[in-house]
């Protein structure tokens, strides 16, 4: 699924994002269009949130909208935009952390019948016991992403979600590419022990 | 060779590296496996995690076109206060030229007023119009007038008289009390001059006679000084001239004892070669 989206939004961008640099409306509209999705659910997988990452995608892309002049290479529009959306992500953790209240909301996400995870999980054609288990797997390993600290997070989703190259995390997080491997190689070497800690394995996902 | 580094082996596990590079690791992961163990294990974790799903989410529709902008300005809450601003302005204006209020500003006074105001006004003026005429009130003007000033010249005539009173025995007794005390000061006076002219002429007797002594001690000092550094002028001058004196005498004897020598040599020459003494004082 993310791969086909992002096949399309390549195909365009290139085209797409110098025309909406000159100041074509209709393009930055499409641009919105083709990574809006892209952006909320890398936000989605940093705060396992869906307000936060509505926060955090809106937020991005009226940056965009603001700043598109100031992109010089429209070859690199794609570390741009996730240059923008970590920071507001960091930005908005801030908020959270110094806020120091927690909903009951936010401890155990999805659990209330009213959940927006539960209307979205709603719309699948497909069987729906095999249907409700996917989406406890898909909660549980966003909840172990969670437990890794913010910096490697931030280079596993990019990696792992959004399918950059190593170079463009670089670019985006303005760090050097080797700190990036490392924090990817510390990364997943974390989610190993988390997922052995929680007996998540090949084995035991893939009974079906 | 040597382990490759966590960058390297991520890398190659997300086949970023070249193919030179992509070589030596696979030869390095054949001779240790238990590194290509760990890398297996961080690809299950790859693989674990692409089981979580994205969120399916509808882009909300931003920057669209321009129309949108437009309709967008008319439901701004900036245009609508404006709006209802402009609104109460035509009500006020509306009302005001219904009622018809009337607004004056004279000698400091702010009058509002309606239409009907004007009418209470109008009958009091009539009332009062022929009541007195303007020949009356100037009559009433004089008449108090003169009450007045024939008020304020009796006041003014009884107290110019209280007050000449007053100064007069003022001036009366103040004249007695000064004479009185002239006397006095004048006697004081004459008593005083003579005693201070007296004491005067004695102090000064005193410092003329203490004048006199100190100048004739000083004039004494002075002469004897004068005396004495004459004394030891004469001496010095004395000694000067002497050894002045003996200086002369010594040279004299000098030049003398040496005219002495030279008679000598030039007689023993002589004497000693006749000839050649001869031929140079024939020379000479």
């Amino acid at each position: 699924m993310a791969e086909t989206s992002l096949k399309i939004a390549m195909m365009h961008s290139d085209a797409l994002v110098s025309r909406a640099r000159e100041g074509d409306k209709n393009a930055q509209g499409k641009l919105v269009q083709v990574w809006y999705k892209r952006i909320y659910n890398f936000s989605y997988k940093f705060f396992f949130d869906h307000d936060m990452a509505m926060e955090v995608a809106q937020k991005t892309f009226i940056s965009m909208h603001k700043n598109m002049e100031g992109l010089q290479d429209v070859a690199r529009f794609r570390s741009w935009l996730y240059t923008i959306a970590v920071n507001y992500c960091r930005e908005e953790l801030r908020k959270k952390k110094t806020r120091r209240s927690v909903s009951l909301h936010d401890l155990k996400p999805g659990e209330s019948e009213e959940s927006y995870r539960w209307e979205a999980s709603s719309g699948r054609n497909e069987n729906p016991e095999k249907q409700l288990r996917h989406t406890e797997l898909s909660d549980l390993l966003q909840i172990c992403l969670l437990e890794l600290s913010d910096e490697q997070r931030e280079v596993v989703i990019m990696k792992e979600y959004e399918g950059l190259k190593f170079r463009e995390i670089a670019e985006a997080l303005q760090i050097s590419e080797n700190t990036v491997k490392s924090r990817m190689y510390y990364g997943l070497d974390g989610l190993k022990r988390i997922l052995e800690r929680k007996n998540i394995t090949k084995e035991t996902i893939g009974y079906e | 060779m040597n382990k490759p580094d966590e960058s390297t082996l991520i890398a190659y596990l997300y086949g970023e590296l070249d193919a030179k590079e992509t070589e030596k690791v696979v030869k390095y992961l054949n001779q240790n496996p238990d590194v290509e163990k760990k890398l297996q294990q961080l690809s299950d974790v790859q693989g674990i995690l692409n089981h979580v799903e994205d969120q399916e989410v509808i882009a909300p529709p931003i920057f669209m076109d321009s129309n949108k902008h437009a309709s967008r300005f008319w439901r701004s809450s900036y245009f609508k206060t404006v709006m209802s601003i402009a609104a109460s302005f035509l009500v006020l204006l509306v009302a005001a030229k219904l009622i018809g209020p009337e607004i004056m500003y004279s000698n400091g006074e702010l009058r509002i007023s309606f239409k009907e105001q004007k009418q209470i006004e109008k009958p009091i003026e009539q009332a009062t119009i022929p009541s007195i005429t303007s020949v009356d009130v100037q009559d009433m003007i004089n008449n108090s007038l003169i009450k007045n000033n024939e008020m304020i010249a009796t006041e003014w005539a009884n107290n110019n008289k209280k007050i000449q009173a007053s100064l007069r025995n003022n001036l009366s007794s103040n004249s007695a009390k000064i004479d009185e005390l002239m006397k006095v000061t004048s006697q004081a006076s004459q008593d005083q001059v003579r005693s201070f002219v007296a004491s005067m002429q004695e102090d000064n007797r005193k410092v003329m006679s203490d004048y006199m002594q100190l100048s004739a001690k000083d004039q004494k000092m002075y002469v004897e000084n004068l005396l004495v550094d004459f004394s030891k002028y004469l001496q010095e001058q004395r000694k000067q001239d002497l050894v002045f004196f003996q200086s002369r005498m010594s040279s004299i004897e000098k030049n003398s004892s040496q005219f002495k020598q030279e008679t000598e040599q030039i007689l023993s020459s002589i004497i000693s070669n006749p000839e050649s003494a001869i031929k140079k004082v024939n020379n000479y």
